[in-house]
């Protein structure tokens, strides 16, 4: 770009609108990879812990989520190292709190049942002795998921994505209340292929074109 | 009679530059570079406007071992580019009237 001082009010109004669309379509660019990757671990682990839920000793495997959060963590650092540097903007800040607080959501229920069920904590903490409920963690992760992941689509404005997004939450959300026992995790498997990884790569495939 | 246009903001780079800090919080250099596909020499000129005229702060910084150049837009380059849109929508109202 050189010096003009012959710009026309079009083609300044043009200038302005380019860069701040190229601006947000980097951001877009670079939520495709970490939405993949993050799919890809939540479908392995839902299917390792599924199968150690039925086969080797019950729902204590649910543990291994938080072993998913480590190893998760450590690809998208990886992730952000190989993408090229994006500015820190609104839209990417917004991003990045709306998953750390679905993040701290799930992971502190996560956390709670975890030592509820394993004896720790009395289950009075969670749920009275008179009352009886058929709850799913799953179903409310699943919810969670939907709400980010729709949330996502709406700050970047990809529809695709916030169609994703709701499919996920409410299929996920009365799919999990079918089944209480290892079951639940392949809805949670499913909620993650529509919810993140079709998305992603949705974005990555306009990427290439 | 129409407002003149901010002469600092009616050049393509600079433009450009202030178009990219207003949808960002900041911006490094190599990615303003990237954006524009300006020249580092021509850029940093332009970036020197921007911060002499106050409508940029730059903060020279290290990423690890390596020199970071980055740029904010100031309050003072916020109202500028505010009133140069007006400003432009204004010329381009009386010119679709005429």
């Amino acid at each position: 770009m050189e010096e003009n001082k012959n710009l026309t009010a079009e083609r300044s109004l043009e200038i302005i609108r380019e860069s701040i669309e190229r601006s947000q379509r980097t951001i877009t660019r670079n939520s495709a990879l970490p939405m993949i990757w993050w799919g890809v671990c939540v479908v392995a682990f839902s299917f390792i812990i599924a199968y150690l839920w039925a086969n080797h000793g019950g729902p204590v495997w649910n543990f291994l989520w938080f072993v998913m959060w480590i190893i998760g963590y450590a690809g998208e650092w990886l992730i952000a190292k190989r993408n090229e540097t994006v500015p820190s903007t609104f839209v990417g800040k917004t991003i990045g709190q709306v998953w750390a607080t679905f993040g701290i959501f799930c992971g502190t229920i996560g956390f709670i049942i975890g030592l509820v069920g394993g004896g720790i904590l009395p289950m009075e903490l969670i749920v009275s002795k008179n009352v009886f409920i058929v709850a799913s963690i799953t179903s409310v992760i699943s919810l969670c998921f939907g709400i980010a992941t729709t949330i996502t689509g709406a700050v970047i404005k990809n529809r695709v994505i916030q169609i994703c997004g709701v499919i996920a939450g409410l299929g996920g959300f009365f799919g999990a209340l079918h089944f209480l026992d290892h079951r639940q995790l392949f809805v949670m498997a499913a909620v993650a292929v529509i919810g993140l990884v079709v998305p992603g790569v949705l974005i990555q495939l306009q990427n290439q074109k | 009679m129409f407002q003149p246009l901010d002469p600092l903001l009616h050049s393509e780079l600079r433009l450009a530059v202030m178009s990219l800090l207003i949808s960002a919080e900041e911006a490094e250099f190599p990615y303003i570079k990237e954006q524009t596909g300006a020249t580092a020499g021509n850029l940093s000129v332009q970036i020197d406007k921007l911060s002499a005229a106050g409508y940029i702060t730059v903060e020279k910084t290290f990423k690890g071992k390596r020199p970071c150049t980055i740029c904010r837009v100031t309050p003072t380059g916020i109202k500028a580019f505010d009133d140069y849109v007006k400003t432009l929508k204004n010329y381009l109202e009386v010119g679709k009237k005429s």
